[in-house]
């Protein structure tokens, strides 16, 4: 066995476990940042595989992603911090059923698809990343600036939602009795 | 032997930034400063908060020194003196530096207290500002070089630097380099006599010593980066290339740290609404302009 496959098996296994734990842990940072290293560890992975650059770019791009993730749990769930013993695991028998028929899924297609002839000759990094230009940029660009717009749409949308409007009325405060209403004279 | 020179370089870099930040918030220049300091957090009590996340408070300042160094192993100080010439360098500092945000959360949420907590999460907020103005300076830089290397990087700049061919990426990279070692005015993390420390402010004894440690490399390897992609790295006359570097380093760590001392400490929302309406459209022009400039007067 080489030292390559060893790394990469390392890192494999890093990514899995660490998956588990985002269930096992009762804290909402916790979980959230145990799926950030198993994502880390998938970057390491195609590292190991001497893809230099998508593997810098996914442990890049996954260090502000999970933890923005992690302030919206923060904020969002009752008990972020696991102090009462919160359960990740819900609907066990249909999670349980999607995640065994997911993984044979995804073992079928690993182990039957015609993957081509395997690439003996790895170009250097450089390379790679002129190579990876040329994709973006040639036949791939279309699918890249269609998702780059669909995000840019989703981002004006979320902030058009999230900004009150200046000239719109506060939304009415619930009836409290007649004192409170005096208090907050607006 | 280059690894020692560079290890010996770090540690002397290190050092004279922590003078320098301690000279700028003191007001006295003090070259024993930072032993007296280490030597009396030393023998200071570490205090472990009661209900802490104890393997985020633990892992906290670590994870910051592991981040600030690894960012540091793409820089040149001379030709052949770099720890290593990464086909993706300037991108792998971006990365590496993106682990200085976790830390800095699992610092602040670690140790279960308001002012840690508050200055975790404003790092976010201020990630949130300044990362697409880190981004996009240097994918002009890159657009020059036609690498991502920094050595490349540094040898495109043989002609003219990149402050003098595009002044204005210089400026929005220095205005983000220093959110993001969150140097003054951009403290607000551990905004001293706002919010008590904020994420330092749980720690005591060894442990903030690493963060302290780990703080100092950050703006040590903010400063390297700055030389590296807009004032021509180890380039210069008569003096050698390592001398070079290590003068631009660490003029521009001094600047950084005594000039941002002068300014008030900006708001968060602030900051968020000038990046994001200001700096972001600057920064797209920028990329534009230098485009056309790579294309018409390629120097």
């Amino acid at each position: 066995m080489s030292v390559q496959l060893v790394f990469l098996l390392a890192f494999g296994l890093a990514a899995v476990w660490f998956g588990i734990v985002v269930f096992r842990t009762h804290s909402m940072v916790r979980s959230a940042l145990a799926l950030l290293f198993s994502q880390t560890a998938i970057g390491a992975m195609f590292l190991v595989m001497q893809t230099e650059f998508l593997g810098v770019l996914q442990i890049m791009m996954m260090a502000t992603e999970m933890s923005i993730m992690a302030i919206f749990m923060v904020m969002f769930m009752m008990d972020p911090g696991g102090l009462g013993e919160m359960d990740m695991k819900h609907q066990r028998k249909l999670s349980l059923g999607a995640g065994i028929l997911a993984f044979a899924g995804a073992t079928a297609l690993a182990l039957l698809a015609d993957w081509g002839p395997i690439a003996t000759e790895i170009p250097d990094a450089g390379e790679q990343v002129r190579l990876l230009g040329f994709e973006l940029l040639g036949r791939s660009m279309l699918i890249f600036e269609s998702a780059g717009l669909t995000i840019l749409t989703a981002m004006i949308a979320a902030t058009a939602m999230a900004v009150q409007a200046a000239n719109r009325p506060e939304p009415a405060a619930p009836d409290r009795g007649p004192d409170r209403g005096k208090q907050h004279g607006h | 032997m280059s690894t020692v020179i560079l290890l010996l370089s770090l540690a002397l870099g290190t050092y004279v930034v922590a003078v320098l930040e301690q000279w700028a918030s003191t007001n006295r220049l003090r070259l024993a400063g930072p032993v007296i300091s280490a030597l009396r957090l030393l023998g200071q009590e570490n205090i472990l908060p009661r209900k802490s996340d104890r393997l985020f408070f633990e892992v906290g300042p670590v994870l910051l020194l592991i981040a600030a160094l690894l960012s540091l192993a793409i820089i040149p100080l001379a030709p052949g003196l770099i720890a290593t010439d990464l086909a993706t360098g300037a991108l792998f500092f971006n990365a590496a530096l993106a682990y200085v945000l976790v830390a800095m959360i699992m610092a602040g949420w670690g140790p279960d207290g308001a002012y840690g907590m508050i200055g975790g999460w404003r790092f976010l907020g201020q990630l949130i500002a300044y990362a697409m103005l880190v981004v996009m300076p240097i994918t002009t830089v890159a657009m020059r070089a036609e690498s991502l290397s920094t050595i490349d990087i540094v040898t495109s700049q043989e002609m003219l630097w990149n402050i003098a061919y595009q002044p204005l990426g210089f400026a929005l990279f220095v205005f983000a380099g220093m959110a993001m070692a969150f140097v003054p005015p951009f403290d607000l993390p551990v905004a001293t006599g706002e919010l008590a420390g904020g994420v330092e402010a749980e720690y005591t004894g060894a442990r903030r010593i690493v963060f302290r440690l780990g703080r100092m490399v950050l703006i040590l390897s903010v400063s390297s980066a700055i030389v590296v992609f807009y004032l021509g790295g180890w380039l210069g006359p008569w003096l050698p290339a390592w001398a070079w570097s290590m003068i631009k380093i660490l003029s521009v760590a001094a600047l950084m740290l005594l000039g941002g001392r002068m300014l008030p400490r900006i708001r968060e929302a602030t900051l968020l609404a000038w990046c994001w309406k200001l700096g972001i459209p600057l920064a797209l022009a920028n990329i534009f302009l230098v485009g056309i400039l790579v294309l018409v007067v390629p120097l």
